[in-house]
């Protein structure tokens, strides 16, 4: 089937829309808990591809970004404040720190030394958490957490939860779609395709990666801290470097450089996970090999695959650069 | 101090010898082959089967080290050789993902509990009134040799000029009429020899797990990045100076001996960029 470019058109306009109805649609087979799970896995992986998918960067040390919003809400909980909005802006602000601090480091590499680099520090990371920041934050046994309400808003009802969460992927959508198609979001595509070139236009490309670099930690530290408030604990585990596997593997399989590519993904990995390992015993293997048919077979993941379908033309605007 | 001392120089000659194959692949293709682990991992564990059946630590070693081999040519040619060229970030998720199942091969053969294996010498040294394994200097030594070894191979073979010229240059050498892929499936495969070598000599100072190479594949990567890219007498002084770094760190705060190897790569990466 392939739809026409006006309807393409319309469709695009209501994606939001859209969206928020999937998840609904989601609801009665997954129930409450696992939507949100769902919905917060997805914020992750629209950050993780902001700088895989669209600068084409590949980060083997996500976790980092994803622990740090995790714990930052955590101790912002138990030290500063337990409103739940002040823990999301904490969470927020821990994840851009931490992005500016490394940022000029890691920003400069490419290819396979983005990709350790990353790896290293969330190692050092993993590390502080669970040893050497052991008082704060409960090494390996982890912390809980607790928020107060705000107005109407219950975080601790999984009802309130599963709105606030929806309605922050739903924002997260919004600013990453608005930010890769605006200029800023050309000139990293650009820098995907051949740096060199646009710093012969006279872009100063550093700075450009820097803020991407920082816009992807940021809203990673964003899933984190929703995750607290979700679970209201927050484990070691949030930061595992070994854990890096599953958001590329969920951005690969659903198409990577695209937003909508990237929500797939989140949903498939999870569906994955979560039903899958009660009759696969060798889990690892699994992904592996299937990573290796995602890398060699089926590279423009599932969203790519049905936009090819569905909107062959490349100016479709749905479409997935693998 | 002396054992301290002696500790870093022997972690430092297992990570040079696991890095040289690192830093080839690096140097030559810009890949991390996350395989590489697996190599290392897989040739330890073939060493502590054949020390089962009552073979001499060499002979099993040896054993450990040719089991390897097609491991790392099917690695070199049906997955990075085929990614390459296409995608660096695809042919690091390929490799990762074959680590990824060499690892849960392994768990699923063996178990995932830690495997003890015993020093194969057993005697000790005693210098300035410290006593010291003759097994960790054996290590020091078998690592300068490699050094020395591989200093002739690059320095007075063709084959190595070969390779070094193109590390250098690759186009500049293909030009020339050399096929520098055969000359760097070769080395790959020398250097996963070579990863293998390190595991299995690893293996009698800690214990065999599957997942022991993730770590050391970590520090070996930070050992190729302080050292230079591509640079074999880089790599060397970097192994060393790390292994120094987690034994002296070890030594005062044992948790922290990894995390300062990579504290330690962050402060010469802010003081001398790497821009690839």
């Amino acid at each position: 089937m392939r739809l026409s470019q006006t309807t393409l058109h319309r469709l695009r306009r209501i994606d939001l829309l859209l969206v928020t109805a999937a998840f609904l649609a989601l609801l009665p087979l997954l129930g409450m808990q696992r939507t949100t799970d769902f919905i917060i896995f997805c914020v992750y992986v629209v950050a993780f591809d902001v700088l895989y998918g669209h600068m084409g960067r590949l980060s083997f040390g996500h976790m980092l970004y994803l622990g740090t919003g995790a714990y930052g809400a955590s101790l912002c909980a138990a030290h500063l404040s337990e409103n739940p909005f002040v823990a999301l802006a904490v969470a927020i602000s821990a994840g851009a720190a931490v992005g500016l601090l490394l940022g000029p480091i890691v920003v400069r590499t490419t290819g396979a030394c983005f990709a350790l680099i990353n790896l290293a520090f969330n190692m050092v990371g993993h590390f502080l958490v669970l040893i050497a920041f052991a008082h704060w934050t409960g090494g390996e046994d982890g912390a809980s957490a607790s928020f107060s309400k705000v107005g109407p808003l219950d975080v601790g009802d999984r009802q309130h939860m599963f709105v606030l969460a929806l309605a922050s992927l739903v924002g997260v959508v919004w600013l990453v779609r608005r930010l890769t198609g605006s200029p800023f979001g050309i000139l990293l595509r650009t820098v995907k395709e051949k740096e060199e070139r646009v710093g012969f236009l006279g872009y100063d490309t550093r700075r450009h990666k820097l803020l991407a670099f920082v816009v992807s930690t940021s809203l990673a530290a964003f899933a984190g801290g929703l995750s607290t408030l979700n679970y209201t604990y927050v484990t070691p585990s949030f930061m595992d470097p070994t854990r890096n596997v599953e958001v590329i593997f969920a951005s690969l399989i659903g198409g990577a450089g695209s937003v909508y590519g990237a929500l797939v993904g989140g949903v498939t990995y999870m569906t994955i996970s979560n039903f899958l390992p009660k009759y696969i015993e060798r889990w690892e293997m699994f992904l592996g090999i299937a990573l290796v048919i995602l890398v060699f077979r089926f590279r423009a993941g599932l969203w790519g695959w049905l936009v090819a379908r569905v909107a062959p033309r490349r100016d479709s605007g749905l479409g997935v650069q693998p | 101090v002396i054992g301290t001392i002696a500790y870093g120089l022997t972690i430092g000659g297992i990570f040079y010898i696991i890095s040289i194959g690192l830093s080839l692949t690096f140097g030559t293709m810009r890949i991390v082959n996350f395989a590489h682990a697996l190599v290392y991992t897989v040739g330890a564990y073939v060493l502590m089967v054949a020390l089962r059946s009552q073979i001499g630590f060499v002979a099993a070693a040896a054993i450990g080290i040719v089991a390897t081999i097609p491991l790392a040519w099917a690695v070199e040619r049906f997955v990075i050789r085929r990614l390459y060229g296409q995608s660096i970030d695809y042919a690091i998720i390929a490799t990762y993902a074959v680590l990824l199942i060499g690892v849960d091969g392994l768990k699923w053969l063996f178990g995932a509990t830690p495997i003890p294996l015993s020093d194969p010498i057993g005697k000790h040294l005693t210098v300035l009134g410290v006593a010291l394994p003759v097994y960790r200097l054996v290590i020091i030594a078998l690592a300068i040799a490699v050094f020395a070894g591989l200093e002739v191979f690059f320095r007075r073979t063709v084959v190595g000029k070969v390779v070094v010229a193109g590390l250098e240059d690759k186009e500049a050498v293909r030009s020339l009429g050399l096929s520098v892929d055969r000359y760097f499936s070769l080395v790959f495969v020398i250097g996963s020899a070579l990863a293998a070598l390190g595991g299995i000599l690893y293996a009698p100072i800690t214990t065999l797990h599957p997942y022991m190479g993730f770590h050391v594949l970590l520090l070996c990567f930070a050992v190729v990045l302080v050292g230079g890219l591509g640079s074999m007498r880089g790599t060397f002084v970097a192994a060393f100076a790390l292994g120094m770094v987690m034994a002296l760190t070890g030594r005062f705060w044992g948790p922290a001996a990894e995390t300062m190897v990579f504290a330690t790569m962050a402060v010469v990466l802010v003081v001398k960029p790497i821009e690839v």
